[in-house]
């Protein structure tokens, strides 16, 4: 039966109902759509366009301009889209490398203190991330890692491991025990018994907290801004800034929503592919 | 060849001790049925076997080597699970090949050990599925297979009916009675229900309290249970249980109910309880020795006064009070009966159990305070 034969069928309030949800539901997503369809449109519109009034959303006259325009903007939109993309590699795969075993570790099995660690890992979650900045431009100093893509690295991935250990102890903690213990009787050693047993069981949750990694370092900013100094090593976001504030502070807003463009895609389209992993994996361990 | 042995086996938590000393000879090939209430520490014995929990106490023999410090996956033992624990985003195909990988087995080999093993459990149409896309008793027969297919020592099952409907319970119960038969392996099977465990076991120990509280062939416990415990838990319905005193009376020996009914025990039987004369027992009957008014020796006829009938087809499940007691009795479905009405019944005194009121032991069969 077809959506529309089962709205059919239904009594005369219901269906009213069922249309204004849906009505209020297309405004909704209207209103969260607009900011982004706004930008990609104006980054297509040529430069003399932007500031037209009265506002247009489309324009008749296609252009490439304002990207060509964003090539120019320190050392061209491609060496930060690179750098970025590199801290997001980076930061997702050893956010990765060390939240599954962790995840594991707090999942499956029992250690001395072990409630007492977890709650100190959860702990640091409450740490605002701008308090501790200073420090750790000193430890980064020290390590010989400042104004270094790697360190830069390592601090986002410091700052996701609190949530991603516990998303991926929930994630664990949803798989039934007996699939392990079942494993066990069948011969499995520990390594076995996580990779091809455990992990494509939790990788809703392994999607989850690649996506916060990937989000949260792409788009990061002040932490970019503080422990990079070289203009070849900054990040998209801080590309935006120089467009935004370029000379004498004249803000080049075709360029800039071409630098939108750019930095925002990647995020939908991983969003869009991980999204249903994503959902699962939040949910996961709510409801045995 | 495969003996299972259990000595003096132990496992507490903190204070709490689940088992409290089992001792236990399997026989290769032999069917043991491990049954009990819940918390009896039944399935904690067969995981210790298993490895799955490690032992507070004694020792595990698995053909003469002891298995303690054995990880679950070096014992060779197989476990069929209750919700079955198949690998949900493999085929049944990788299920049951996944133990054979862990063994190193060639890939020749582990195809033939897998048709073999779909063939026998009639499961080949479905090995390119996934357990998601199967039905509960076909997932039985894919846990099965996951287990038959590495041939092990011992086969352990830990309540694997208790998910299936009625129906298809005693549908797997032949099924696994029918493999058995098929490939003789040592096997301890776990559960709760004794109609389970009468049909399948070679043996069966009933435990409570972290102890075997008897064990033997099924009719053995049946006839005769050791322990007021073991006579209500085996048998379905369940033995009727009444106060009552043991009293002396010329030659005879009878058995007094609380409103002052007496029950004459058979002068066969009589030599054995004559020594506890006087005594406040339990009298134990099963329901099946309660029949409609019979004139045989040994059998003692008695007024019923009837509450409530539950026809089951063949026969009918009748409710009736004696002196204060509800006591059910199995009549054949023949016998006009209605809620309300005076039935003449007959006891069958030759089936009848006398339990120590303190101990709890059987007066007949009990084992030594």
């Amino acid at each position: 039966m077809t959506h529309a034969n089962v709205a059919a069928g239904r009594p005369f309030s219901e269906r009213i109902g069922h249309v204004t949800f849906l009505l209020v539901s297309l405004l909704l997503a209207i209103i969260f759509l607009m900011p982004i369809v706004w930008s990609v449109a104006n980054s297509f519109k040529p430069a003399a366009e932007a500031l037209a009034n009265p506002v247009a959303l489309f324009s008749k006259a296609f252009s490439l301009e304002n990207y060509r325009r964003l090539e120019d903007v320190g050392a061209g939109w491609q060496i930060y889209a690179m750098n970025s993309l590199l801290i997001a590699a980076g930061t997702i795969i050893l956010t990765i490398l060390v939240s599954v075993p962790a995840g594991y570790g707090f999942s499956k099995f029992r250690f001395p203190g072990q409630s007492l660690i977890f709650v100190l890992v959860m702990a640091t979650m409450m740490i605002p991330f701008q308090s501790i900045l200073t420090p750790l431009f000193l430890i980064l100093k020290f390590l010989g890692l400042q104004n270094s893509l790697f360190g830069l690295v390592l601090v986002y991935t410091t700052f996701q491991l609190p949530f991603s250990i516990f998303m991926m102890r929930n994630a664990f903690d949803a798989i039934p025990a007996a699939l392990v213990e079942a494993a066990r009787i069948d011969g499995a050693s520990q390594w076995t018994l996580l990779r091809r047993i455990l992990m494509p069981l939790a990788l809703p949750g392994v999607a989850t907290v690649a996506m916060f990694a990937f989000l949260n370092s792409w788009n990061e900013f002040l932490a970019a801004l503080i422990f990079i100094s070289d203009q070849n090593k900054f990040t998209l976001p801080i590309m935006l800034v120089n467009v935004s504030s370029g000379i004498y502070g004249i803000i080049d807003w075709g360029a800039l929503q071409a630098g939108i463009t750019v930095t925002m895609i990647p995020c939908i389209l991983l969003f869009l592919a991980l999204q249903r992993y994503y959902v699962r994996g939040l949910t996961a361990g709510a409801v045995k | 060849m495969a003996r299972l042995e259990l000595r003096n086996v132990t496992k507490s938590y903190g204070i709490y001790e689940a088992v409290r000393g089992i001792d236990l000879n399997i026989k290769d090939k032999e069917f043991v049925v491990f049954v009990g209430p819940s918390g009896c520490g039944k399935s904690t014995t067969l995981r210790m076997i298993a490895g799955l929990e490690h032992i507070s106490g004694g020792e595990i023999v698995i053909d003469d080597q002891v298995v303690n410090r054995l990880g679950p996956g070096k014992r060779d033992i197989a476990m069929v699970f209750q919700n079955y624990a198949l690998y949900p985003h493999m085929t049944v195909r990788d299920n049951i090949a996944f133990c054979l990988e862990q063994q190193r087995l060639s890939k020749g080999e582990i195809d033939k050990r897998i048709a073999q093993a779909a063939e026998t459990l009639h499961i080949t149409e479905l090995l390119e599925r996934r357990p998601g896309q199967l039905s509960g008793g076909q997932r039985q027969r894919v846990a099965m297979g996951r287990a038959i297919v590495r041939d092990p020592k011992v086969f352990l099952f830990d309540e694997p009916l208790s998910n299936l409907d009625a129906k298809l319970r005693v549908k797997m119960r032949t099924e696994i009675k029918r493999l058995h038969n098929l490939l003789p392996t040592t096997t301890v099977y776990v559960t709760h229900d004794q109609i389970e465990a009468m049909t399948m076991a070679d043996r069966v120990v009933v435990m409570n309290k972290g102890l075997v509280e008897q064990q033997g062939v099924p009719q053995q416990l049946y006839f005769n249970p050791v322990s007021k415990f073991v006579a209500g838990f085996i048998g379905s319905p369940s033995m009727n249980f009444l106060p009552a005193k043991l009293v002396t009376e010329g030659t005879g020996l009878f058995v007094e109910l609380k409103d002052g009914t007496r029950l004459a025990i058979p002068e066969a039987r009589r030599s054995r309880f004559a020594s506890a004369g006087g005594k406040d027992v339990t009298f134990g009957i099963r329901p099946e020795a309660i029949s409609g008014s019979q004139e045989r020796p040994g059998w003692v006829p008695f007024h019923a006064n009837v509450e409530l009938v539950e026809p089951l087809g063949s026969t009918n499940m009748v409710y009736f009070n004696v002196a204060g007691d509800i006591c059910c009795a199995s009549l054949d479905s023949e016998i006009p009966v209605t809620a309300g009405a005076m039935l003449p019944v007959s006891i069958n005194m030759n089936q009848m159990h006398l339990f120590d009121l303190e101990t709890e032991h059987s007066l007949l069969c009990g084992k030594a305070a």
